[in-house]
């Protein structure tokens, strides 16, 4: 008996890990576990950590590096060239969250393969005079990524505003621990659009973000520092909501048909403006107590599409069984006897008053107890509810 | 650059014009040097990377011992005012143009002397100082020059510039494509200091593979043309741009025939096999014959 269980274990571990395999073939199918295909990075069939076969920069494909600005290193010394200038400290930590609104780590960290963030010295030489011209230099990678944000909002692309000359008092421009400020986000925009059978677009922007999980580069894709930072057409940091860009009508829709494709015009496109998101109206299940703090995600796994959702509880809370569940949570305390029913013994078709099944109803006592009822009569003591 | 003072260049000259008496016209037009090179180098201009800092001036400068300056003082951008054209105290300079797509954004164009591959200077030169060298570039023999200035006139870029200022002794002057640097493996001074790398030094051949690729990657960047790919029938300097310099006037519109073609064909075409002479001299003998035959009949009479 033993040797059969060894023998079932054995192929079983096989089995798991013949599918944990395939998962990584590079077949174009299957792809690997970030579901990439691995010939976007990979010039060979079967890469290893010795020979990896990377694709030669500048690689067409490209694949995000998502990590947070805090993830990374918080200032960079740059420090592989060496001329007439002290070394750069780059507050990467800084520009990260600067980048996180609009564009991501991929800003900078280009043609980054699947695997661990590469550091621009990785694929650029540091020497001019180089074999492979197709890719620019370390200095001139570095110059580039740096002024063409920078003279897109400061119009400079004076030296000084990141290099220190050799010798000058000063070693170091104070960059550590520097944080962006927070980005005001406006709660709702109105908009009034040409679309005559709805004019009024309500566009609850915090709603978005914080409720149905948006990133900002989702929609600010394009958007960069000039957006609050042209110092020559704003004069300082606007406070205000920056002003508007002339869009055509598709460049409008573009971030919205994202998720909203399938969806029709007047779910947005209405007479007056609309209040925010409320979970009643709009699926005709109120979210209650614990339920309304929660981020959408946290229940609809695809934020990208939400799709209806089984309201019992049991389909969520998997640990919702006799014997585990906590009933006291729900203000009332189950008395000895009656913690040892089946949940669905008092919630029942038969106990609750209109004949609806589910734990969103309180039961009556009417189908075990001639005598009794709730909520007159418990079946157990109440208590304060736990609030988390 | 051989030596070669005057009178040994006219020596040279009246056999060079005697030997030619038996030698095809070919010959004449293609020295052993100017030959195209497959390898012959060039750089890729892109003008939507240049930042107008013009180091690449202070470097042409130090480099050509040119009265430069301090390094500093180029971050001067009051020069952007006035477009301003290479001379002989100068052999690169940036201008700056309005950008017609982002206004805030203006393009800095840096120009030199362009290495044609089919140089007009080369042709135009009466006393062959000027030559197109493998490596792509187009250079001059200082000692061979006797300043008649046909470069400058025979130039469609209008590159060639000559001392004016200088009372003894002045010299036709233009970028060398640093011949000197190359020579030695370096790379050209402008080309080694600029931060951006908007110029880079390679194969000619390289370089137009390099610019058709970023053309095909970033469409809303560049338009779909690398001056000096084929203009004039090609030069060495090759530009990437987001907008047609040559409407904006940064650099010259220019045909795609070669600038020495036209005035060649002509010269090649009728002095090909001796035509001119050999007909100036069937002329007189027919007027000798006429002549002859008249005085022939009036002694007769």
């Amino acid at each position: 008996m033993k040797r059969v269980i060894c023998g079932i274990l054995f192929f079983s571990t096989l089995v798991v890990a013949q599918n944990k395999s395939k998962n990584h073939l590079p077949d174009g199918k299957a792809g690997s576990l970030q579901n990439v295909n691995c010939k976007t990075c990979h010039t060979c069939d079967v890469p290893t950590k010795q020979n990896p076969c990377l694709i030669e920069c500048p690689r067409d494909e490209m694949i995000t590096v998502h990590q947070t600005a805090e993830q990374g290193p918080d200032v960079i010394k740059i420090d592989k060239l060496t001329n007439k200038y002290l070394p750069v400290t780059f507050s990467h930590k800084t520009h990260s969250q600067m980048s996180a609104m609009s564009g991501g780590c991929g800003n900078c960290h280009h043609y980054n393969t699947a695997g661990p963030i590469l550091a621009c010295a990785d694929c650029h030489n540091t020497e001019r005079k180089r074999e492979d011209i197709s890719k620019p230099d370390l200095q001139a990678a570095y110059h580039r990524q740096c002024i063409d944000c920078h003279k897109e909002w400061s119009h400079s692309t004076d030296c000084n505003s990141c290099h220190l000359e050799k010798g000058s008092p000063i070693t170091h421009k104070v960059t550590k621990g520097k944080d962006h400020p927070k980005v005001k986000e406006p709660e709702k925009l109105i908009y009034e659009t040409n679309y005559n059978k709805g004019k009024i677009v309500t566009f609850f922007h915090s709603d978005h973000t914080k409720l149905f999980g948006a990133e900002c580069i989702s929609c600010h894709q394009n958007d960069n520092c000039t957006r609050c930072h042209d110092t020559k057409n704003v004069q300082t940091v606007s406070s205000t909501i920056p002003e508007k860009i002339s869009k055509t009508g598709s460049q409008h829709h573009q971030p919205c048909f994202k998720c909203h494709a399938n969806d029709e015009c007047s779910k947005c496109h209405l007479d007056k403006p609309t209040g925010p998101f409320n979970h009643k109206t709009s699926t005709g299940w109120a979210l209650t107590r614990f339920h309304e703090k929660l981020e959408c995600a946290k229940c609809h796994e695809n934020t990208n599409n939400f799709t209806k959702l089984n309201n019992d509880c049991v389909s969520c809370h998997k640990n919702f069984v006799t014997g585990k569940f906590e009933h006291e949570k729900t203000g009332l305390k189950l008395d000895e006897i009656h913690q040892e029913f089946d949940c669905g013994d008092c919630h029942s078709e038969s106990n609750l008053p209109d004949g609806k099944a589910g734990f969103a109803n309180k039961p009556d006592c009417s189908g075990c107890h001639d005598d009794k009822s709730y909520p007159k009569d418990k079946p157990g003591s109440l208590v304060k509810v736990i609030k988390k | 650059m051989e030596k070669q003072n005057r009178r040994s260049f006219f020596k040279s000259a009246g056999l060079l014009t005697a030997t030619i008496a038996g030698a095809s016209t070919k010959s004449v037009k293609a020295s052993p040097e100017n030959i195209l090179s497959e390898d012959r180098m060039g750089v890729l201009v892109d003008t939507t990377t240049c930042i107008g800092c013009r180091n690449c001036e202070w470097a042409c400068k130090k480099t050509h011992n040119l009265p430069a300056g301090e390094l500093n003082s180029y971050e001067d951008k009051s020069v952007f005012k006035e477009m301003r054209r290479p001379d002989s105290s100068a052999l690169t300079v940036v201008n700056q143009y309005e950008n017609e797509k982002r206004i805030n954004f203006p393009i800095n164009v840096k120009v030199q002397c362009m290495h044609c591959d089919h140089p007009a200077c080369v042709s135009a030169c009466i006393v062959g100082a000027f030559s197109k060298k493998e490596n792509g570039s187009v250079i001059w023999d200082t000692d061979k020059c006797i300043g008649c200035r046909y470069c400058m006139v025979a130039c469609p870029f209008q590159v060639p510039s000559f001392e004016y200022d200088k009372a003894l002794d002045p010299e036709i002057r233009k970028c060398d494509f640093c011949f000197e640097r190359t020579k030695e493996g370096l790379l050209p001074a402008c080309v080694e200091i600029c931060p951006v790398e908007a110029l880079v030094y390679g194969p000619r051949s390289e370089l137009i593979k390099i610019a058709r690729e970023k053309i095909k990657k970033y469409p809303d960047r560049y338009i779909e043309h690398i001056y000096g790919e084929n203009e004039v029938g090609g030069t060495s300097w090759l530009y990437l741009a987001g907008q047609d310099l040559a409407k904006t006037k940064a650099l010259p519109a220019l045909e795609t025939k070669t600038a020495p073609g036209v005035s060649e064909s002509i010269q090649h075409g009728i002095f090909a096999y001796f035509v001119p002479p050999a007909s100036l001299y069937a002329l007189l003998a027919g007027i000798m014959w006429l002549n002859k035959k008249k005085k022939e009949s009036s002694e007769g009479e």
